[in-house]
């Protein structure tokens, strides 16, 4: 588990995700068609998966991500991973074990598996305040941190909106905090690993 | 922060509430206040001051996403009366990011911030 590579999407799970509920319409959008082109069961089979289809990519990958993540927290809790530190994005969680030199990271693309690794497999950590634009339109509208494992560039998003924000506002700021907690929760893993 | 102390703390948070004329400054302490960014919870009890506040020297001293308190013991020249402020804020690299104002002005501070002294 500890040499394994990090993948951040599982690409079957993404495709199926978009697609089935997709192909399950069309399968019933067929039959209506050819069985029941009128009343009641038409109804069913056309608006049924329609709305099934909707709630499923509204709600179904943050219920699934949810469980998961409650999976491996209760799997870390019976383990010697102290979790000193937790991160929860919409991307990805991050959990850091300070003392053992330990990161735990779940991603939301790629939920059925998780990942335990040393700490001193990170080989850099930054924060990106997303700084963009002059004078008065300085600001940002994303505050992450990024690290990076084996090449591969993990960013987790401590703040983001659909707005630009003046880089002294509160959210940016609470973002910028957030970021730089985890970076130096980061770097004190991984230089506890490296001991 | 509330509309009222946030203008206090802006206009006239040196004026003593029983004279009304300006108090002098008697002391300025930093403080560590055990909560990390995220997870800030308003407290008006001065007992959870006492038990959780942490002196420090520096704002550096204080460790990154950890909020700090600024507290400021007013007197009053006049008629002898003090109050403390505690400013609660966010230090995010060189700035102080502003959570919180809270007042103290019947002495529920005092012994705290002078037995540190």
């Amino acid at each position: 588990m500890e040499e394994e590579k990090i993948k951040k999407i599982n690409v079957a799970y993404l495709l199926g995700y978009i697609f089935i509920p997709i192909l399950i319409c069309a399968i019933c959008f067929a039959i209506s068609a050819v069985y029941f082109p009128k009343g009641n069961m038409a109804v069913i089979l056309i608006l049924g998966p329609s709305f099934m289809s909707f709630a499923w990519w509204i709600l179904g990958g943050r219920f699934i991500y949810k469980q998961k993540q409650k999976k491996l927290q209760n799997e870390l809790q019976q383990s010697e991973f102290d979790s000193n530190q937790t991160f929860y994005s919409d991307s990805s969680m991050i959990i850091v074990d300070e003392n053992h030199g330990k990161i735990a990271i779940l991603f939301f693309w790629n939920p059925f598996k998780s990942y335990v690794l040393p700490a001193s497999r990170i080989t850099k950590t930054w924060v990106d305040d997303g700084r963009g634009g002059a004078g008065i339109l300085e600001g940002s509208s994303r505050v992450s941190f990024l690290f990076e494992i084996d090449g591969i560039k993990i960013r987790v998003n401590t703040f983001t909106s659909n707005q630009r924000w003046r880089m002294d506002s509160d959210y940016i700021l609470t973002g910028i905090s957030k970021a730089d907690l985890m970076v130096n929760v980061l770097e004190t893993a991984r230089s506890k690993d490296k001991r | 922060m509330g509309i009222f102390r946030k203008m206090k703390s802006i206009f006239h948070d040196d004026w003593c509430n029983k004279c009304q004329s300006q108090m002098d400054e008697r002391m300025r302490k930093l403080y560590m206040l055990p909560m990390t960014v995220g997870h800030y919870t308003s407290h008006k009890n001065a007992d959870y001051y006492k038990n959780n506040l942490v002196k420090v020297n520096r704002k550096a001293d204080i460790p990154v996403g950890t909020y700090a308190c600024g507290a400021i013991m007013y007197e009053c020249p006049n008629c002898g009366n003090r109050a403390v402020k505690l400013s609660i804020f966010l230090p995010v690299r060189d700035i102080e990011k502003y959570e919180d104002a809270i007042y103290f002005e019947n002495g529920e501070l005092d012994e705290f911030l002078f037995k540190l002294d």
